[in-house]
């Protein structure tokens, strides 16, 4: 075998297999040249490791930590769907029974011949409007109290993280006041000797 | 290293089935790994540590795509690599210019050998003066220990690119690391 650099740098990152391998290390025992460029090779490899790995300043979030989670509005977007197909859900359920126990109207001790239709029809639409609105506002005044009670918890949350925000910054002012007094201290001690 | 694949592939067949806690704790462990070198590839604590989180939060949103688990270094990486490149490229200018920075330690100096601090600091310049993707080889290999054919998944070229680079690498390194050691011997 005859010097090849790329060989001898492949060899040394361990990247030859067997057969190879016994080449290179046949030709280095018979080879100063290239004991030396190993030895160079060698020599880089340990200055450059001598930088070493630095620690994150700050730990990466994880996917589970609270700013990844959505905000108020979007879980709102999330359960909108479903709110709605709930109250669409009790909404049928209420005319349905509204249908089911209406009997007075029909069972009225009035000959069949003499009932207004117009009036039972009339009467029938009236009722699922009420039952109607009723529904609405039930579900609206439900989800505003919801909403309240989410951006109330939010606000607690922040206000309390403010506080703790403050809480050390006014620690870190005096620590850092009474460092800047005892400076001034020594000076003073320093300059009146 | 055997050990740590097995439990990092069962980490992720974990994390795919919604269970966040095994993909935080993946985090932990490659977060050192990759911040080190998203930081020797943009040379600024702050843009690595962005460029960090944001491979995670890729790799995470992306995991079912990773087709064989035992592979999730080289594809981290690749992720890292593509984000840092992305980066590179938006703020060349700059980049460009901190390359061709004053080098004090090659300039003539006091005869003295050099302190371990200095040896650092020399590395650090001369890590400097490789081209980006020239030190992306020096680290991948030298730092993070990626066979050429893991490297050539990473870099998305054939293994002859990535020789290259390497090769040269060292090449410069060697001088340049080597002359500044015979200047601290005079």
């Amino acid at each position: 075998m005859t010097c090849s650099p790329s060989a001898l740098k492949d060899y040394f990152f361990g990247e030859l297999n067997a057969e190879e391998r016994e080449l290179v290390e046949r030709h280095t025992q018979s080879c100063a040249a290239c004991r030396d460029e190993l030895s160079a090779l060698d020599a880089t490899r340990s200055a450059v490791l001598c930088l070493r790995e630095e620690e994150p300043p700050r730990r990466i979030a994880f996917v589970s930590d609270k700013v990844f989670e959505p905000r108020w509005w979007q879980k709102l977007l999330v359960f909108g769907p479903k709110l709605g197909f709930a109250s669409a859900a009790m909404l049928s359920a209420a005319i349905l029974f509204h249908s089911l126990h209406t009997p007075s109207v029909i069972q009225a001790p009035v000959p069949v011949a003499r009932i207004d239709q117009q009036a039972i029809e009339a009467e029938i639409a009236k009722r699922v409007q009420v039952a109607v609105a009723s529904a609405v506002a039930d579900n609206e005044a439900r989800t505003a109290e919801k909403l309240l009670q989410v951006m109330n918890a939010r606000l607690a949350k922040s206000d309390a993280r403010y506080e703790v925000d403050l809480k050390t910054m006014v620690e870190y002012f005096n620590r850092m006041e009474k460092r800047s007094d005892g400076i001034r201290r020594a000076a003073y001690d320093g300059a009146s000797q | 290293m055997i050990f740590r694949e097995v439990e990092d592939r069962d980490l992720i067949i974990q994390a795919r089935r919604d269970k966040v806690e095994a993909y935080n704790l993946l985090v932990s462990r490659w977060e050192k790994r990759i911040f080190n070198y998203l930081l020797r590839l943009v040379k600024n604590r702050e843009d690595a540590l962005d460029l960090a989180q944001d491979v995670f939060l890729k790799a995470y949103q992306n995991l079912r795509k990773l087709e064989d688990p035992s592979r999730f270094a080289p594809w981290l990486y690749r992720i890292a690599h593509n984000e840092a490149y992305s980066m590179l490229r938006k703020n060349r200018p700059e980049t460009d210019l901190e390359d061709a920075q004053h080098e004090p330690w090659l300039e003539p100096g006091p005869t003295r050998r050099m302190l371990p601090i200095e040896v650092s600091l020399a590395v650090e310049r001369a890590l400097t003066r490789l081209t980006n993707e020239q030190r992306e080889a020096v680290v991948l290999k030298i730092y993070q220990g990626f066979k050429f054919e893991e490297m050539s998944d990473i870099l998305g070229c054939p293994v002859s690119t990535v020789k290259s680079r390497l090769y040269t690498a060292l090449d410069l390194l060697k001088d340049t690391l080597s002359s500044a050691e015979m200047r601290g011997k005079q």
